[in-house]
């Protein structure tokens, strides 16, 4: 039976209430603008930067080709550069390829590595050439960004470009390159490429290789020469 | 064009396939040796994974702290330290440093949702082994990258959804399983309480605060993969749920858990349902009507914290057409008249997270994965991920497992992946 001299037990100090979002940081209507409204703020130069990067979003849901020339100057906007790159990744007109393609040769630092993970990321066959170049251009950052977009491109020309750059690529260059050729490979190997997949495994299972690639390169060499599913 | 005997004979014949290939530790660590835990991002949660680590001193040893937050660094150093007696927890606030170690086998990863499935991937791409807290994935292309990758390089994964080491819920799995319950007809997972986490996670910003000094708080690594906000103390303190931009409101705090105990229950870790039906509101209690291709239903819904049946947290329940069975964190085990005389006490359920990293450290020893893989994991997360845009639509969607695309809806395709914050990727 409880004592009642007990003094009742202390009241659980209450947890500070949850901050509120202010009213200039509360999505609102621009949750259902069509894709119209969406753009006249992206292109608004009096909009706060809140709502440009809600706009960005929503219209990512819409994947409008008309969006596309909104977006890309935000590209080069510190704080609004995702929020453009989600806008322009779901697009699946070319014109957002371009846009990219734009931006990369001009940006630099971060703004030009999200540049280049949003075309390996749409498989953008066009900037084989372009990502290519920057393996060797001297920017460590941009050439590992590279490396792993041809990776995600995965087609028959950005495996060509992995497999040259292999061999002539040092240090964390080399290792993007070659973590890039393994995703490579199984894009080729989707594709029912097997014999330009192996061929890229084969030059990865080496010694020269770091060692978490040399081992999945094995290892995907005896998955895929004891596959039920293989060429007899 | 290069041929099968050219490969053969250049790739394999020469090496001799080592051990390594066919299942063995990449370390060259005889099995009897104990496995070198790093962690990263370790907070209250964290500190519970963490405290299985240290409890188990004759099977591992955690050597290395990575954190943004200087205070968090060191509270965890110091932790570590008592336990082991000496100064050996190393602190680093770059997780590329911790990841270069070649001594650690393993890292523990407790970070904000943000963060799981990038640190896990760039781990596996440093050779390491992870146990990884929920939900494991922000989006659907996370997920697959997820299991795409650890597949690829063979490393071991442990996602946090330890209940599927939980004996009261693998006794409900076997009465399933042995055929007691019958045929299969639906399932139920708790989403948990809409009240803390509702359906569909805000979008707003909190105001900006004046940014505190980048040794105390490296903000922009805190953000990581998630895109640009002012910062707000709130969002570090643990605020950040029920944001957009860091977490997949309850289906994906709460599914994580019981959606992929469904899965794991009918032996659906290689599938998903194929319709989801949105029910309820963002304010009240919710359900999503999901179905199998099979005909079996799953349902996701709201029951609070303990569950219609007070069997506890993190509830899940089996229908057969021979009867019923549910049970929870509290390790009561509820049941239809027709199963209660087979139901048996079980260990209690919150010995879970102790046998889930005993499984862990098993399987990195035997280099076969643990029972919540990263295939596993991603494919329960899809599930939720699915049930989570089709809420946000407000719609019934289809959805084809096969292709990874719902079939009804072209918006809700476009919501399958986010960009992520430069130079972030996976």
């Amino acid at each position: 039976m409880q004592n009642t001299t007990q003094p009742a037990p202390a009241a659980k100090p209450a947890p500070p209430p949850k901050p509120v979002p202010p009213p200039e940081f509360r999505e609102g209507d621009i949750a259902t603008m069509d894709v119209a409204s969406l753009i006249a703020i992206v292109k608004d130069p009096g909009a706060t930067d809140f709502h440009k990067a809600k706009a960005c979003q929503r219209l990512g849901e819409h994947g409008s080709k008309e969006a596309v020339l909104a977006l890309a100057p935000l590209l080069a906007n510190e704080r609004l550069n995702t929020y453009a790159r989600h806008g322009l990744e779901t697009v699946e007109d070319p014109s957002a390829d371009d846009a990219l393609l734009a931006a990369m040769a001009k940006l630099h630092g971060d703004r030009k590595i999200g540049v280049i993970n949003s075309l390996g990321k749409r498989r953008a066959e066009k900037a084989v050439p372009a990502l290519a170049r920057l393996i060797y251009g001297g920017d460590l950052n941009s050439a590992c960004a590279a490396a792993s977009a041809l990776g995600h491109i995965g087609r028959l020309a950005a495996a060509k470009e992995l497999q040259a750059a292999l061999g002539k690529s040092r240090g964390a260059v080399r290792t993007a390159v070659a973590d890039g050729s393994l995703v490579c490979a199984e894009r080729l190997l989707a594709d029912g490429k097997r014999e330009q997949a192996l061929a890229i495994y084969t030059q990865l299972a080496v010694p020269s290789s770091p060692k978490p690639v040399r081992l999945a390169a094995m290892q995907s060499i005896i998955r895929e020469e004891t596959s039920l599913e293989r060429p007899r | 064009m290069t041929t099968r005997r050219q490969i053969l004979q250049s790739a394999i014949a020469p090496m001799i396939v080592p051990s390594v290939v066919l299942g063995r530790r990449a370390g060259a660590v005889a099995p009897s040796d104990k496995i070198v835990f790093g962690g990263i991002g370790i907070g209250s949660r964290g500190s519970h994974d963490l405290s299985k680590i240290l409890k188990f001193k004759d099977q591992a040893r955690f050597v290395a702290i990575c954190d943004v937050r200087n205070e968090r660094r060191e509270t965890i150093k110091s932790t570590v330290d008592q336990t082991y007696g000496d100064h050996g927890c190393q602190m680093y606030d770059d997780q590329f440093a911790l990841l270069a170690r070649p001594d650690i086998d393993a890292v523990l990863i407790a970070t904000g949702d943000r963060w799981h499935t990038p640190l896990s991937i760039i781990a596996a791409q440093h050779g390491k082994d992870v146990y990884c807290e929920k939900p494991c994935s922000m989006t659907m292309e996370e997920s697959w990258a997820l299991a795409d990758a650890f597949r690829r390089y063979n490393r071991i994964y442990q996602a946090g959804c330890q209940r599927r080491n939980g004996a009261n819920f693998e006794f409900c799995k076997n009465l399933l399983n042995t055929g007691a319950l019958g045929k299969l007809q639906t399932l139920y997972a708790n989403v948990g309480p809409s009240v803390d986490w509702p359906p569909i996670p805000s979008r707003d910003w909190l105001a900006e605060e004046a940014l505190p000094p980048k040794q105390v708080l490296d903000w922009d690594r805190w953000l990581g993969p998630a895109p640009w906000r002012p910062y707000h103390s709130s969002y570090v303190r643990g605020g950040w749920r029920n944001f957009y931009d860091f977490h997949g409101g309850g289906i994906l705090e709460w599914g994580s858990h019981t959606v992929d105990l469904c899965q794991w229950a009918a032996g659906y870790d290689d599938t998903q349902p194929v319709e989801y039906e949105p029910v309820g509101t963002n304010v009240g209690p919710y359900q999503v009507h999901c179905r199998y291709a099979d005909g079996v239903r799953l349902v996701m819904r709201d029951n609070g914290w303990n569950g219609a049946l007070k069997t506890g947290s993190c509830s899940f329940r089996i229908e057969g057409d021979l009867g019923w069975v549910e049970t929870g964190d509290a390790s009561i085990i509820e049941a239809s008249d027709s199963i209660k005389p087979l139901i048996r006490p079980t260990e209690e359920a919150r010995m879970a997270l102790d046998n889930h990293m005993l499984d862990l450290m098993h399987a990195i020893r035997i280099r076969q994965q643990p029972k919540a893989s990263a295939a596993a994991a991603a494919n329960s997360h899809v599930v939720c991920h699915a049930a989570f845009i089709a809420y946000q639509r407000g719609k019934t969607l289809s959805w084809d497992p096969a292709r990874r695309e719902f079939t009804n809806d072209e918006i809700a395709n476009r919501m399958r992946s986010r960009a992520m914050r430069e130079p972030w990727r996976v």
